[in-house]
């Protein structure tokens, strides 16, 4: 009796976890694509608050920073934390500099690389990552959220990541949190916050 | 001139071959025979830490973890500010286990430093092979693989405030503890002596 109690019970919450995340049909991932390409080709700076927590099994509690983007096009980027210490880091004119609580310091991008990482981080916000030959993309859907499961194609990149999961709030272009899984399973999740699209933003906020 | 440079040859020699001494310490006797190490005891906290370091002068930020996942083993995980792993270490007192780490960072000698140095963080009971204490400061010394441990509790607060790693001759390593509780460090000072490398923790909370 138990155990059929028990082998319902399961199946009901496997059925559920199925029920909560669909694969998209090829019309649908269409049309994801095609909104969430015309809505970033518009985007001429982002602002946006963020949360991220850092998953590791090990460890009771994730560990929780938080602080605020800004992005201008092309390729000014503001990333700081706030809480609970201060780092920023900007990448400006193939630059990067860092601020580390007060310790400056700035590092020569090597101009591929820091494409590359610009990309990353500015693709992982607006969600404009799905013509990269870097990843290869599956799409899900929920009641809430499109979701975009980007796979690394190269050696290199999946030594650090296993998978880069997108969510788009169900009717945005834009993404609202990012999940990047390492190998072993512990992840990085990023939740945006107060998100706002072309606001006027000063060359200033890209010092640090 | 050349009587000057060896008279002065032989002055460094006998100085440098000074064996290591605390100041003002005098031997104390009938003392305790273990020493426990409380700062990382706790297998119910998740000990993290602001880190910075500065290696031949070169600085580099990131978090510290540290967790004791069994009786025996402390898990330490060092990660960016953006939350990827650049290290991840499982060690006891014989053991080194690397979980991961970064490419760029795999060279024996990072790793031989980095394991002694966790090593000498981490482990909680130490053997008393000798005990002094001068005005400040009660403080053991623990014998290990032909090195010395000296652990300076202060007498005011009673918390440990300083671990120095020596040879006969000289510290190697200086750790300065700043601990409110005397159980938890909420800054952590690791210092080498012999090479241009340093290590600063501060407690991160929510």
């Amino acid at each position: 009796m138990k155990i059929k109690f028990f082998t319902i019970l399961f199946s009901f919450t496997v059925s559920i976890g199925f029920a909560q995340e669909q694969k998209m049909s090829n019309s649908e991932i269409l049309n994801f694509k095609n909104e969430v390409t015309k809505e970033t080709k518009n985007i001429k700076s982002l602002k946006t608050d963020f949360v991220q927590y850092k998953h590791m099994d090990f460890l009771s509690k994730d560990i929780e920073t938080s602080g605020k983007m800004v992005f201008k096009a092309p390729n000014l980027l503001n990333w700081q934390y706030t809480k609970p210490y201060q780092y920023s880091i900007v990448f400006k004119n193939n630059k990067i500099y860092i601020n580390d609580q007060g310790n400056k310091s700035t590092v020569d991008a090597k101009s591929k690389m820091f494409e590359k990482i610009n990309k990353l981080i500015v693709g992982s916000v607006s969600g404009n990552m799905f013509d990269d030959n870097e990843f290869t993309i599956t799409y899900f859907k929920t009641k809430d959220y499109n979701i975009a499961k980007l796979f690394p194609k190269t050696a290199t990149i999946k030594k650090y990541i296993k998978e880069v999961n997108l969510f788009f709030p169900e009717n945005e272009s834009t993404v609202s949190q990012v999940k990047l899984i390492e190998p072993s399973g512990d992840y990085t999740k990023i939740v945006f916050k107060n998100k706002q699209v072309n606001a006027k933003i000063d060359d200033s906020a890209f010092t640090n | 001139m050349i009587r000057l440079l060896l008279i002065s040859f032989f002055l460094l020699q006998l100085i440098s071959c000074k064996s290591y001494q605390i100041d003002d310490a005098t031997v104390k006797e009938n003392s305790i025979q273990e020493f426990k190490n409380p700062y990382f005891d706790n297998p119910e906290i998740d000990y993290v830490y602001k880190a910075q370091i500065e290696v031949y002068g070169n600085k580099l930020g990131g978090i510290f973890v540290a967790k004791k996942i069994s009786d025996s083993i402390h898990r330490v995980v060092f990660t960016t500010e953006f939350g990827n792993k650049l290290m991840d270490f499982e060690l006891s007192d014989n053991d080194f286990k690397v979980n991961y780490v970064l490419e760029e960072l795999d060279r024996k000698m990072i790793l031989n430093t980095l394991e002694e140095d966790f090593r000498l963080l981490l482990k909680v009971n130490h053997q008393v092979n000798q005990s002094f204490e001068n005005s400040s400061f009660n403080i053991f010394k623990s014998n290990s693989n032909h090195k010395f441990i000296y652990f300076f509790v202060n007498k005011n607060s009673n918390s440990l405030t300083k671990l120095v790693s020596a040879t006969k001759h000289k510290e190697k390593v200086v750790f300065e503890f700043e601990s409110k509780n005397t159980t938890f460090a909420e800054i952590i000072k690791i210092n080498h002596k012999n090479i241009k490398l340093k290590i600063e923790l501060n407690q991160i909370t929510n």
